[in-house]
């Protein structure tokens, strides 16, 4: 099996290392071989941050190529357009419609609007999974949430998922967690590429 | 009898650590630095052993060699510039060896993800004449820290182990068996006057030692199974190592390939051999053309630095581009299919709430004053728009730069700007050079009580140990009054406008003061967070006065400021420099 890319994209904070490594984890789960990079430090300070999981029979670069990203989350739109280049016709991106701002910036978001339908991927799916979390009670499920539509696109079981959620949360995060997974797994699109 | 196997996914740190406790170290010190601060976080949760944060690199290098000639197995960890403080010590444990295990564990930042430079570590190796073992995954990264131990005894010989961020920071698929490993014989404190105690009579003798060792490493990395051929389909050979190694797989499988894991000294004789029968053997490596000057030096035909770039980290990308320049693959595969959009970068920030962010609003409406800087996470106080640092170069170097530049000239009053675990690192020596030759100068110690910027490790001053045990901090106020200086002053800089007049009034005061803001960090030890701020629309006029404080909190939208009440920590820095009364306010006062 050829690998598969799994890019994670946002801002420092914004829990991408968790969601990133609840993916991997249950990348292992499902039997595959499994690399994760992420980068720690100063941009952890609310600077442009990424992880990438990549799986298959046998993995070496924990990093991506240019063009052969097959999924994306971005946990918000300027970042998503950030790592566009590693993007292919084919890929899956799921994005959490919103920007956070950045000091000393005014930033014109019909702009970055217009940019993100430049982006013509195989599915696109944009949506205020913020909306979507709160409905759920807890404004910080939406990178779960998001987690939950991805799963709809991975050839990794559902039940990994659930697995290594379990794993990788601490207890009193878990089955809310696990709630916010089911609920974005069971959003359904017809969306494809916002033709 | 059933041997238990560990399947886990590990990062390259986590790793380490494990390969530590199996390779029976069981006590270890250094100084957080990214990548490199995880192995101690670890490693101290392990049974029996002894870890602890050193003040510097130094001290931890000398502490770990300290318990390895008491006879215990030990290691040291810092990030590559760590080694620089640390090298006094490294170049003359090469003289003295060792008596129980010891490795150096140096983690580089090729990329400079968050360093100041992105020197090879490599380079120390030979230059202290002891051997580097490079892993280039989590697997590797905890077998090979386990043998280093073991190579470390037989050779009498601190052993540098060379993970980099790319192998710190990822992780991977690490099956174990949890079994620790044995001493290579019965090991207990060692008194070795010729060996231990360096004046020269010994250290001359100790020195032909080295050569001899050096000699015989050569011979043992032609045997190490960690040097190793990986027969493939090419005409063409490649040799490489670390991170790169990944690249060169992943992107010509069939290729044969001369993985290095012990690179110095290199194994000549087994490239040699490696060479014979291909038409042309390439090195790739990143950063330096260390493994590359070696093989010429051993009169091997190699090339190397002549297709790829010899700064900033690999990727495939820039492998693929390397291979293909060397015209051993003919196209590159990738198609970009998306053009980059002009997008506004996002430099990391202050967060909001940071102590840090009044003093450096403070200063950058001084523009009589010159700002040396330093290393953490108020180094951000460089950038725009609180733009108030001129210049940073290593930890500690603020005061004593601030000596050399308040000492030439008048027209800049100096202020010297450091962080508390920076201060404890290398910047005590620094004051006492400032009091001893009368510099006149400004010295503001930021002490949040933490480490801040490599996560929140605690220093000297947070009062609790890497193993969370309390412990009677050491005051920075009481330091330096003992060093004998009289204007010594802490202040609460949540109370901006005190700040204000002190730092003014030291800054025009013809002595050496020191100055110590003392409100802790927001993040670390716990999060702190009080009743949010929110600005009143109707009041605000839109100057635009609070966003040069630079906090994450706060946008501007339709003329007017607005705070999100989930970052906001009320810590009131932008309420003091607003210039309408009631136009910020906590937010029940609404
Ligand atoms: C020789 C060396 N060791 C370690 C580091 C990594 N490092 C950068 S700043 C820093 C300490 C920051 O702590 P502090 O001075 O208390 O400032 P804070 O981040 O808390 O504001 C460390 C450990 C380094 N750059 N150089």
């Amino acid at each position: 099996m050829n690998i598969v890319s799994v890019l994670f994209v946002g801002v420092g904070g914004d829990g991408i290392i968790t969601a990133s490594n609840i993916v991997a984890q249950a990348c292992m789960l499902a039997g595959y071989d499994v690399k994760k990079s992420e980068i720690h430090g100063m941009s952890q300070r609310g600077g442009s941050v990424s992880a990438s999981v990549r799986f298959g029979d046998k993995v070496y670069s924990p990093t991506d190529k240019l063009g052969s990203v097959k999924y994306m989350l971005a946990t918000e739109k300027i970042e998503m357009l950030r790592w566009v280049r590693y993007l292919n016709r084919g890929s899956v991106v799921v994005v959490n419609d919103r920007i956070v701002p950045i000091i000393g910036q005014t930033i014109d978001e019909d702009r970055i609007d217009n940019m993100v339908e430049q982006v013509q991927t195989k599915t696109l799916v944009k949506r205020k999974f913020l909306v979507d979390s709160e409905k759920l009670g807890n404004p910080r499920l939406s990178n779960t949430i998001m987690l939950g539509v991805l799963s709809n696109f991975l050839e990794i079981d559902e039940k990994y998922f659930h697995d290594a959620i379990d794993l990788i949360l601490p207890e009193k995060l878990r089955t809310i967690n696990q709630s916010a997974f089911s609920y974005g797994k069971n959003l359904i699109y017809d969306n494809t590429s916002g033709e | 009898m059933g041997l238990k196997i560990i399947k886990k996914i590990l990062s390259g740190n986590q790793a380490i650590s494990i390969g530590a406790y199996k390779g029976n170290a069981r006590f270890a010190s250094g100084y957080p630095g990214t990548p490199s601060s995880e192995i101690l976080e670890h490693f101290k949760n392990y049974p029996n052993v002894i870890a602890q944060w050193a003040p510097n690199e130094k001290a931890g290098l000398e502490a770990a060699l300290g318990a390895s000639i008491a006879g215990v197995r030990s290691f040291a960890t810092m990030k590559h510039v760590g080694l620089n403080v640390a090298a006094d010590p490294l170049m003359t444990a090469s003289y003295t060896g060792v008596n129980a295990g010891f490795v150096v564990v140096s983690a580089d930042d090729p990329g400079m993800h968050s360093s100041q430079n992105e020197q090879d570590n490599r380079r120390y190796a030979k230059f202290a004449k002891v051997p580097l073992i490079e892993p280039s995954d989590p697997y590797e990264a905890m077998a090979f820290m386990q043998y280093a131990f073991v190579v470390s005894e037989k050779f009498d010989t601190p052993v540098i182990l060379r993970s980099t961020t790319r192998i710190s920071h990822s992780l991977g698929v690490v099956q174990f068996d949890p079994r620790t490993l044995d001493n290579e014989k019965e090991l207990s404190l060692a008194k070795d006057f010729k060996k231990y105690v360096m004046i020269p009579a010994n250290a001359i003798e100790r020195h032909r030692v080295v050569i001899d060792r050096l000699a015989k490493l050569k011979e043992f990395s032609n045997q190490t199974p960690i040097n190793k051929l990986e027969k493939g389909k090419t005409d063409f050979g490649i040799v490489t190592s670390s991170m790169a190694y990944n690249y060169v797989k992943e992107l010509i499988p069939d290729a044969n390939i001369f993985k290095v894991g012990f690179s110095y000294p290199m194994p000549g004789d087994k490239i040699r051999e490696f060479a014979k029968d291909l038409n042309r053997v390439i090195v790739v490596e990143e950063l330096e053309p260390f493994m590359e000057e070696e093989l010429k030096i051993a009169g091997i035909e190699v090339e190397g630095k002549k297709y790829f770039p010899e700064n900033g980290e690999f990727n495939l990308d820039i492998v693929e581009e390397g291979l293909k320049k060397a015209g051993v693959i003919r196209e590159r595969a990738t198609t970009v299919y998306f053009d980059g959009f002009e997008l506004p970068k996002r430099p990391p920030a202050l967060c909001p709430g940071c102590p840090h962010r009044p003093i450096f609003d403070i200063l950058h409406s001084r523009k009589d004053v010159f700002i040396t800087g330093d290393i953490g996470c108020y180094t951000l106080g460089c950038l725009p728009p609180l733009s108030a640092m001129h210049t940073t170069v290593c930890m500690g170097a603020s005061i004593s730069m601030g000596v050399g530049a308040s000492k030439v000239q008048k027209e800049d009053k100096v202020v010297a700007i450091i962080g508390d675990s920076t201060f404890f690192h290398t910047g005590i020596q620094p004051l006492i050079d400032a009091r001893i030759n009368g510099a006149n100068l400004t010295v503001i110690i930021l002490d949040n009580r933490i480490t801040a910027m490599t996560g929140g490790q605690p220093d000297p001053g947070s009062g609790f140990t890497l193993k969370g045990e309390e412990v009677n901090p050491i005051r920075i106020y009481e330091l330096a009054k003992a060093i004998g200086i009289e204007r010594v002053f802490e202040i609460d800089q949540y109370d901006y406008k005190a700040t204000k007049e002190l730092i003014n009034r030291e800054i025009d005061t013809d002595a050496l003061s020191v100055i110590i803001p003392t409100r802790p960090c927001v993040l670390a030890p716990k999060r702190i967070k009080d009743r949010p701020l929110v600005v009143i629309p109707d009041k605000c006029v839109g100057c635009k006065r609070c966003l040069r404080i630079a906090c994450p909190a706060i946008d501007f939208k339709n003329n007017k400021a607005i705070i999100d009440e989930f970052l906001c920590t009320g810590c009131e820095v932008c309420k003091n420099v607003c210039p309408v009364e009631g136009a910020i306010v906590h937010k029940e006062e609404k």
